[in-house]
């Protein structure tokens, strides 16, 4: 039974046709064409396919697109639609990302933290991110971009 | 070198260059804005259309068993589902080292997941449906488990065709037998070493299996077209291994190189998983039953851990002998390893640890035994550490274990007995200058090695362990790779190659190359992602070897590029080849200080003469490398007599471990790691494999623990209970330490680090913490319980 | 990613519809709140509704506040809101503290504690607190509304009282007022997981002391046996080793992938003194601050 579900995807809205068992997922990825969310273990333990929903971090593999009718989704490409952030800048001057695929769900981890806690210790950083699994760099150089930038101007929109 | 060989390639010339803008620095990575941004595209980003289906595979649900009967009826029936294949329609082995691996299993199934036949349909709810109604008739067999019972003179062989397996030279099967390789290799007279030894020490170790678990997943898109070409994208490192093994395996459909083509994306980690040639076998196959369309293979996170490679579980005796003053005089290792039901990868992985399983020590005597037994669990095949990993485990608590029986302090143990340049290595040839003596004495210093610490809390024992790490990449001696380069009207570069980057950093590391020869920014050099029609061979992104081979290549290319630009400036305005050079992306001259010409004036369009007339054009450049000194023909008793290894790189560990008596857990306060890696063109990425790769090795030590049950069906193959490390497992601190011990024939002196990184950090953490609490555990995990429990029994027994 | 089963979707607009639609539905429809289990256990194959019933648009299932002397936590309310209340902070600071303990902040951002307690998995962090809490879970069915007891709430691995046409609505709490406690969760590492062994310890200025254990059994349960030995006495080290001598009585535990049955044992011995240590510590003022790592 198909349900006609409307969205807003980073700000442009959605009006899809979407079955209950269709993941948030893979409605993003297949039908609204953003692929920075990623497949990683579709069971909410890697955090890759994380998106924020209404104003929060969710693991899109666990909600259901039907569930979103009538929200919010904001995605990495969102935030990158602007310009890069001041942390994105960060990242990529410290070299914060190795394969790259954990990188959209650790900024948007990352964003929602900042918005909470502009000033953030060490050990809130590593909460923060820590439903985002990354294989590659051990954590250290994204949590010392997220304190460079935060020891002074957090979270601020740059022009890249 | 002390060897008197000469080297390919143009390092000398490179590594003449003293001043250095690039090299050696902290460069950005060129790919950070892709990853940042969310522009990096990976295989399963790629749209393809509604033409694209979708393969679901059929799994065998039992270790061993015989096909006896396949009715793919009911699943064919069903709408969207267009076509169902099974081992009869694909009736090739492939392999990368030897062919013993079928697209589908054709006869027997040899182990729990292994692919039975696959369903293509229209959308992937179909494919998954429709696949749970292929109907497969098994004969149920008893599956062996433990590489010990298949080396039993009664096991029934797993691969009864063994013999007739074509295969590598340098590999030594044993028909009629589970032994499906036996490496070999002796120098002096073993029992003449004990004897001489005043202390002997003998043990087994057992180390696990282990899983890769890179964020991205296995995934594979095909499409064979109404040409007759085949066309992958796929996840992978290797994209011409792969396009070698597809024509090799497929040359019955009349495949061939030449109508195959590999393109590989961005990749999200390998690790050495997405090495050679695992699913991605299936979506080749499929595609040619589907001709016209493209069919995609994605592999779920359970699937990922149990039919993609695993990391082999060894079982491992070690006996060594040293004299009272602390020499070793005797090294005998042997190693069964549970190589799974296919070896054709893995086999090779046995046969790098078969050559250099005494560990970075010089020895006299030593007897290493190397043998990868077939059992019924999941293929292994190559990971971070390549069998280093697997065994070093033992050979680092053995020797800190024989230090204290001698009563010697356990680093120094190491410093008098390790390997230095001009030793013999295990298979004759010299060992390359490495900086291992510099290696511990900086670690020794970074943990305050020799000086106790204790917790004010009573329930927490602090506990030091110092281990070495060396490892060679395991190569054909004939790996290469090769590296095309052009400008660009606005003087930037591409370089196309087809080394991979995984993440580790290897585009980068080839601009800065490129930038340091042509004067050229490393953010105006895009190097490109492999495409095995455009992009020039590389053999594969594996065994830390492409820094060293790759970039020998693009340095050759870089050079050739600037070659050509000179003799352009000469042509047009005279100058002497030998007066020009480059600088801030111009040409200048010695001569002549007035003159300088910017690159990208000419580097397209050419220079235009007095006349109107013009002299160059577009500036490209080429450049292979290949070692010439390499040999893997040997004595195949002894393992002496060829160069199998180009060059080994060496470094230590160190960590001051944190140890709950109550709990038996384990905090890691300090780790330092040092690392040869003769010239870091960009120190940052070093640290960054430093950071990574350490905490990859503290993870495979202190909580990943795959299990399996009785029937050889992985119990936990997801993130939720196979655990990998979150930002809250980091070391509280981790001090990175670069030793540059330069390489002769690397470009700049630079040799690999990937791998090493992770080698040494599960030795060390035992050796700590037998120093923190006196329990001594031998095999993998030191998990919290084992630590705990074996606590507790210590306790009993007093 | 495929979920292959079909079902059904609806997103009723008030507690009867829902109601409706579940007596209408039977035992094929689902509740779905946060999700954090139910997607998850779709994608697995494992479960094959009809329909799924989305309640996130019921009102007066969110928030938490105070009624009739005690805290209302809403079926709706997440484990991040409950991390963020000043409410339970100051109250009820040990449920924060297990909360914490759950998952990552992208599942506790949409995952329930009440679905938490209706998913009822034995190892579910939501359990031994509202044991130890003494809390009550509230549900609305097609006969009325009805209070269970924590401590009637489970009945086995993933089994609750609840009735297939029951909607848990809220959980209600008791004030403790002054009082100390202490959640402890065994896991294999700093990361997320599923906790092996639980321990939730209240300690009153009374001498009261109310002990659970979750992960160790088929449900989550409290122990009279060990509260009865600590009842009104102070907590030296004897009288600590004599609860410890009396869990292997109270606990069952198995061996699986996580923990060996052997150690579970161990580490719920280890874990309630450590436990009764920090409540008793918190009760004081002198204790380690909730969400101190102690394991």
């Amino acid at each position: 039974m198909k349900y006609t579900v409307t969205l807003t995807v980073n700000g442009s809205r959605w009006e899809l046709d979407v079955e209950p068992n269709e993941v948030l997922l893979d409605v993003l990825r297949e039908k609204v064409g953003i692929k920075s969310p990623k497949i990683g273990c579709e069971r909410g333990d890697c955090g890759s396919c994380t998106v924020m929903l209404d104003g929060h971090t969710v693991r899109s593999c666990l909600v259901l697109g039907v569930e979103a009718d009538g929200a919010d989704v904001l995605t990495l490409e969102g935030i990158s639609d602007e310009g890069l952030t001041a942390l994105q800048h960060k990242m990529v001057e410290l070299s914060s990302f190795q394969c790259g695929f954990c990188a959209p769900g650790i900024v948007l981890s990352t964003h929602e933290l900042l918005q909470h806690h502009p000033h953030p210790t060490r050990e809130q950083v590593q909460e923060a991110v820590s439903g985002n699994l990354c294989r590659c760099t051990g954590y250290d150089p994204i949590i010392e971009a997220v304190l460079a930038v935060t020891g002074s101007a957090a979270g601020e929109e740059v022009s890249a | 070198m002390t060897t008197g060989r000469t080297y390919p390639g143009r390092a000398d010339e490179v590594n003449a260059m003293t001043e250095l803008t690039y090299v050696g620095k902290d460069v950005s990575r060129i790919d950070g804005l892709d990853k940042v941004s969310g522009a990096a595209v990976y295989v399963d980003d790629i749209d393809f259309g509604p033409a694209l289906l979708h393969a679901e595979v059929v799994e065998s649900p039992y270790g061993h068993a015989i096909i006896t009967g396949i009715d793919t009826s009911a699943a064919e029936a069903v709408p969207g589902v267009v076509k169902v294949v099974t081992g009869r329609d694909f009736p090739f082995t492939f392999g990368m080292y030897m062919q013993d691996r079928y697209v589908f299993a054709v006869d027997r199934v040899r182990f729990v997941g292994e692919q039975v036949a696959a369903v293509i349909a229209d959308d992937p709810r179909t494919a998954k449906a429709a696949a749970k109604l292929v109907a497969v008739d098994y004969e149920v067999l008893t599956p062996m488990l433990d590489p010990m019972d298949a080396v039993a003179d009664d096991a029934e062989p797993i691969h009864p065709g063994l013999g007739d397996y074509p295969h590598v030279p340098w590999f030594f099967p044993k028909a009629g037998t589970n032994i499906s390789h036996w490496r070999k290799t002796r120098r002096g007279d073993i029992e003449q070493g004990f004897a001489e030894a005043d202390v002997v020490l003998e043990d087994t170790y057992r180390v696990p299996r282990y899983a890769h678990c890179a964020i991205e997943p296995h995934v594979v898109v095909a499409k064979l077209d109404h040409a007759d070409r085949l066309t992958l994208w796929t996840a992978s490192q290797s994209p011409y291994a792969q396009r070698h093994v597809f024509a090799q395996a497929l040359a019955p459909l009349g495949l061939t190189h030449q109508n195959i083509r590999v393109i590989t994306p961005s990749v999200g980690g390998g690790f050495g998983g997405k090495a050679g040639v695992s699913m991605e076998i299936i979506g080749a196959a499929v595609a040619t039953a589907v001709k016209g369309r493209p069919v995609k293979v994605r592999f779920t996170r359970e699937q990922e851990f149990y039919n993609t490679y695993q990391r082999q579980g060894v079982v491992a005796r070690l006996k060594v002998g040293a004299t009272r003053d602390g020499r070793i005089t005797a090294i005998e290792h042997t190693m069964h390893w549970d190589a799974g039901a296919y070896v054709e990868y893995g086999a090779n992985v046995v046969n790098a640890a078969g050559l250099s399983a005494t560990g970075p020590y010089r020895t006299p005597n030593l007897k290493i035994d190397s043998l990868c037994v077939y059992t019924n669990l999941p293929p292994g095949g190559p990971y971070r550490g390549f069998g280093y990993s697997e065994f070093m485990f033992g050979v680092e608590s053995h020797m800190t274990r024989l230090a204290q029986e001698l009563g010697i302090d356990p680093v120094e143990f190491r410093r008098i007995n390790a390997i230095a340049e001009g030793d013999p290595l295990p298979y004759g040839e010299p060992m390359n200058p490495s900086g291992l003596q510099e290696a511990i004495d900086r670690t020794a210093e970074a943990i305050d090695w020799g000086v106790e610490e204790t917790s004010d809390d009573p329930t927490k024992r602090i506990g030091k362990g110092l281990a070495l790490f060396w490892k060679a990449p395991a190569m054909p001696p004939n790996a290469s790779s090769a590296s095309f380069l052009k400008f660009n009207e606005d003087g930037s570069i591409n370089i196309t190659v087809s080394g991979m980057e995984l993440g580790q950093g290897y585009a980068t590391v080839m601009a800065q190359f490129a930038a340091e020869v042509l004067s050229v920014p490393p953010h105006k050099i895009r190097v490109e992602n492999p495409d095995t029609d455009r992009n020039p061979y590389e053999w594969q992104t594996v065994a830390s070897h492409v820094t060293w081979s790759c970039g020998n290549a693009v340095a050759a290319a870089a050079l050739e590029a600037r070659e050509k630009i000179f003799k352009v400036v000469h042509d047009a305005h005279g100058y002497e080849e030998g007066s020009l050079y480059l600088e801030d992306e111009k040409v200048k001259c010695d001569t002549d200080p007035e003159f300088e010409l910017e690159l990208k004036d000419f580097v397209v369009a050419g220079i235009e003469t007095e006349d109107g007339t013009y002299r160059g054009g577009p500036i490209v450049g080429s450049g292979t490398f290949m070692p010439e000194f390499a040999s893997a023909r040997s004595d195949p008793e002894t393992g002496q007599g060829g160069h199998p290894n180009v060059h080994y790189t060496v470094g230590a560990a160190g960590v001051i471990l944190e140890v709950d008596v109550e709990t038996g857990k384990m905090r890691v306060k300090k780790a330092a790691l040092a690392v040869d890696a003769g010239k870091a063109i960009n120190p940052r990425l070093v640290e960054g494999q430093i950071t990574g790769g350490l905490l990859q090795g503290l993870a495979t030590v202190l909580y990943e623990d795959m299990r399996f049950d009785e029937n050889g069906r992985l119990l936990n193959p997801t993130f939720t209970d196979y655990k990998i490390p979150t930002s809250k497992d980091v070391p509280d601190e981790i001090v990175p330490i670069i030793v540059e011990t330069p390489q002769p024939d690397g470009p700049f002196g630079a040799r690999g680090v990937g791998e090493h990184t992770m080698i040494a950090a599960a030795p060390v953490v035992a050796d700590a913490v037998a120093d923190a609490v006196g329990v001594r555990i031998t095999s993998m995990p030191v998990t919290a319980e084992k630590v705990a429990l074996a606590l507790l029994e210590h306790d009993d027994e007093r | 990613m495929t979920i292959a089963h079909r079902f059904d979707y609806v997103r009723p607009d008030s507690l009867a519809a829902a109601l409706q639609v579940l007596a209408e539905r039977g035992p094929g429809a689902r509740l779905l709140a946060g999700g954090t289990d139910l997607v998850a256990w779709l994608r697995d194959d494992a479960d094959h509704p009809d329909v799924v019933v989305d309640v996130k648009h019921l009102p007066g299932l969110s928030g938490i506040s105070i009624e009739d002397g005690r805290v209302r936590i809403g079926a709706l309310v997440t484990f991040t809101e409950i991390i963020e209340s000043d409410l339970i902070a100051q109250h009820l600071p040990m449920l924060a503290e297990a909360s914490h303990t759950v998952a990552s902040n992208g599942i506790r951002n949409r995952a329930t504690l009440v679905g938490n307690l209706c998913s009822a998995v034995p190892s579910c962090d939501a359990g031994p607190p509202l044991l130890s809490y003494e809390g009550t879970v509230h549900a609305a069915g097609p006969d009325g509304e009805r209070s269970v007891p924590a401590e009637e709430w489970f009945t086995g691995p993933r089994a609750t009282v609840i009735e297939p046409g029951e909607i848990v609505t809220h959980v209600t709490l008791p004030i403790p007022g002054d009082h100390g406690a202490c959640y402890l969760k065994l896991s294999r590492y700093r990361g997320e997981d599923l906790a092996q062994v639980g321990v939730a310890v209240v300690a009153t200025p009374g001498g009261e002391y109310r002990v659970s254990f979750g992960a160790v059994g088929p449900v989550p349960f409290r122990a009279p046996e060990i509260e009865a030995h600590l009842a009104g006495r102070d907590l030296d080290d004897e009288v600590i080793a004599g609860a410890e001598a009396l869990v292997d009585g109270v606990i069952s535990p198995i061996s699986d992938v996580r923990a060996s049955a052997a150690y579970r044992s161990h580490m719920s011995r280890v874990m309630l003194r450590r436990a009764l240590r920090a409540a008793v510590g918190r009760l004081r003022g002198d204790g380690p601050a909730y969400g101190a790592e102690l394991l």
